[in-house]
This record gives structure tokens, C-alpha cells and sequence, in this order.
């Protein structure tokens, strides 16, 4: 059975991690899209975390667990939340309206093999923001309940 | 024998996808000639490779033996026509064509159930319709895309399987004067078949009883499966009467990356 020190133990790596990640994110930060999807899994397994934890706190818990669950509710709901979230939504739908407006005006008459072939590993980027941006938005729809 | 040639095609493009080496959005094989495991009139081969050299959607092709039967190896990209259909949410589903040889396959069973006209909604590029013609059946191509309706008017010079631009959903069929048609349905269940199934069998149903439904099926674990099987479509037969003649596998362009083939789900209205 897990004690509430290797509980603590654990949130106080998961809260390090977290914090690294966020504090790398500046408002000029082009994020990859592995990043994008790193950061969101991230805020969510925390976000259950502490809403687990929340459930069994009681005059046990170390208080620097409740200090660290307390921080890191202010990370999300503050800086992650309010700043960093709508600025990869943004980020997101002008990247899918340049690369689309960028594909659809590229000349489609005499394309050699591997011009058609690069082109087509745009569209896959392309493709890959889309789901992307499909995921952030649920993300959003859950901010929207809470 | 029909059976045989669809599992022959299965096989081959297994193999295809082993030794294919090229990075190609998309890509098919036809076989060249005649052979055992391909007993095909080697005009209607001809008509195929026609189809394939004239249709824009292709850039490259070379011969290449696969399981000793030699064939020629077309490599393409649909990826305009995707960002087209997405981009004004004009489709069901985005345009992901069958093999032609799958479409000329399965027109070989269409025929062989004694339809005399075939009805290919969403068509695409128009392939099956034009395959349809190949057999000497009545072909007509229904598909809301125009980008995808100027892509089928040059090949319909070839052999005319009389593409129409419309929402299939709105079309008009008792100005086709069908016989005993059959209606091929463009999209999986999950992708937006079952809409676009249910809205043109409402119409057809006003003005024709003794019809043939085929859908395109799938059995992967990346959609809900139906309580009712038939690879999607069982719920949807059951509803709407109809029962089931034959399900078979055929090569398509979405699943070239699988190990399973779609199936193609034959159906008629219960008279």
C-alpha cells in the first residue's frame, strides 16, 4: 500500500516537472506539437491528482502536500489556465490558417515526384495541428463546465 | 470465381505493402495482364490502366512483379481534395477512393447479383462508377465536391458513367428511370455513412422497392463497433429491412497501412 510520504513524495516530482515545463513557456514560444501534447497531459494527470487527493485530505496530510496541491491549483487555474492556454489556441488557428492559405495557393501544374511527396509531409503537419488543436479545444470545453 | 479474384486481390496487395519502398501519399497496383489469379478480360485491364494514367490524382507509375504477377504500381496524392472538402464541411466524409481494382471487383459481384444499374453517392473520383461501365452496366456518379466532379468530367470522356454534382441527399433519382439498381455508399458507418445512407434511402424509397445497398464497412478497433456486426452497418440493416447477400474484402487506399481489408457489405430490400 502506497504511505502518504511516496504520495507526497511523488506530487512534489510531478509538481517539479510542471513547474520546468511551464516556466520554459514564454508568450514567443513556437511550442512542437509533441510539446503542446507533453504539457496538456501533463496539467490533466494533475488535475486528477489533486482532485483525488482533495478527497482524502484530512489532519494527516503533511502540510507541505496541501501547500503543494494548493500551488499547483494556482499554476493551473492562474498562469496554465488564463495565460498559457489561450496563447496555444491562438497560436494553433493562425498556424492551421497559414499553412492551409500557404497549400491551397501552391501551384499544382508541373510538380515533380518530390515536390509532390515534400508537399505532402506539409499536409501531415497540417493534419497533426488539426488534432492537435481538436484536443486543446476539449480542454477548453472542460474549462467551460468547471 | 468473383470470390477468388477478391482474395487474390487481398493477397497481392499484402505483398504489395512489404515491398513497397516508395513514399507516396497514396498508391495501388493493377496487374498488366491476364493471369491465373487474375482471369480479367484484358480490355477491361486496359480501361483500368486508362483510367489510372488519365486521372490527375496520380504523378508516378512503374512495373513491379508482386507474387510474380507482373503489374504497374500507381503512386498518388488526394491531399487537395481533402483540405477542399474540410475546408467548406461540403462532404459526409473526406475523399479516400477504393482500389480500381476493388471497384472493378466489386462490380463484378453487383452484376453477378443481377443489378442492371449502378449508383456510386460520394463517388470520389468516379471509379466505381466508371468500372460499372466497364461491365456494360448503367453507371451514374452522384458526388457534392465540385472539385471532385471536374476531376470525373475528363474521365467520364473515356467511358461516360454520367457524373452528377449534387447532394446526393436532394438528387432527384426518378429522372435516372431506374430498373433494379444498386446504390453504393461512399464513408463508413462511423464517418458519416449512416446519414447519408438513411437520407438517400428515404428518397429512393418513394420511388423503387427492389434495391441493392452495398456499404464499406470496417472491423478495426479505431471505431465503435455496432451491437448488430456487419462491420458497422448492422443496426442500420436492421432498421431499414435489409438483408444481408454477401460480404467481402477488398483492398482500399485507407486501409493500404492495415493488415485487414474493408469489407464491402451487400445488401438488398426485403421485398
Amino acid at each position: 500500500m502506497t504511505s502518504l510520504d511516496d504520495i507526497s513524495k511523488m506530487f512534489h516530482i510531478e509538481f517539479e516537472k510542471l513547474d520546468k515545463l511551464i516556466n520554459s513557456i514564454t508568450p514567443q514560444s513556437e511550442l512542437p506539437i509533441h510539446e503542446i501534447i507533453e504539457l496538456y497531459y501533463h496539467i490533466i494527470n494533475m488535475s486528477s491528482m489533486i482532485a483525488m487527493l482533495k478527497q482524502q485530505v484530512d489532519s494527516n496530510y503533511p502540510k507541505s502536500l496541501v501547500g503543494k496541491i494548493l500551488e499547483t491549483e494556482k499554476i493551473i487555474s492562474e498562469k496554465f489556465n488564463l495565460d498559457i492556454h489561450p496563447q496555444i489556441m491562438t497560436k494553433l488557428v493562425n498556424s492551421i490558417h497559414d499553412t492551409t492559405v500557404n497549400l491551397q495557393s501552391s501551384d499544382s501544374t508541373q510538380k515533380s515526384k518530390d515536390d509532390v511527396e515534400n508537399e505532402a509531409k506539409r499536409y501531415e503537419e497540417l493534419r497533426q495541428k488539426m488534432s492537435t488543436q481538436e484536443f486543446v479545444e476539449q480542454y477548453d470545453k472542460g474549462l467551460s463546465y468547471d | 470465381m468473383i470470390e477468388e479474384l477478391a482474395k487474390n486481390l487481398v493477397n497481392l496487395k499484402q505483398e504489395f505493402t512489404k515491398v513497397y519502398v516508395g513514399t507516396s501519399h497514396i498508391q495501388e497496383v493493377i496487374p498488366i495482364h491476364k493471369s491465373k489469379m487474375f482471369p480479367i478480360d484484358e480490355n477491361h485491364l486496359q480501361l483500368l490502366h486508362h483510367f489510372a494514367k488519365n486521372n490527375p490524382i496520380y504523378y508516378n507509375f512503374y512495373e513491379q512483379k508482386i507474387l510474380e504477377i507482373p503489374c504497374i504500381v500507381y503512386e498518388g496524392d488526394i491531399n487537395k481534395y481533402w483540405l477542399n472538402s474540410i475546408q467548406y464541411g461540403s462532404s459526409h466524409a473526406p475523399f479516400s477512393p477504393t482500389w480500381i481494382m476493388s471497384a472493378y471487383v466489386s462490380m463484378l459481384f453487383a452484376k453477378d447479383f443481377g443489378f442492371l444499374e449502378i449508383i456510386d453517392i460520394g463517388s470520389g473520383d468516379g471509379r466505381i462508377a466508371y468500372c460499372a461501365k466497364i461491365l456494360n452496366l448503367e453507371s451514374y456518379s452522384i458526388e457534392i465536391d465540385e472539385m471532385l466532379v471536374n476531376l470525373q468530367k475528363p474521365l467520364s470522356n473515356i467511358l461516360n458513367f454520367h457524373p452528377h454534382c449534387s447532394d446526393a441527399v436532394q438528387f432527384d433519382y426518378s429522372l435516372l428511370n431506374l430498373q433494379k439498381p444498386v446504390f453504393f455508399i461512399g464513408g463508413l458507418a462511423q464517418m458519416g455513412g449512416i446519414e447519408l445512407a438513411t437520407g438517400v434511402l428515404k428518397k429512393i424509397s418513394l420511388i423503387l422497392k427492389n434495391v441493392g445497398w452495398v456499404f464499406a464497412g470496417t472491423y478495426s478497433l479505431k471505431y465503435n463497433s455496432d451491437p448488430k456486426n456487419n462491420a458497422g452497418w448492422g443496426t442500420f440493416m436492421d432498421e431499414h429491412n435489409l438483408k444481408h447477400i454477401q460480404s467481402i474484402l477488398l483492398p482500399t487506399v485507407w486501409t493500404f497501412h492495415e493488415s485487414d481489408a474493408t469489407p464491402y457489405i451487400f445488401t438488398q430490400a426485403n421485398e
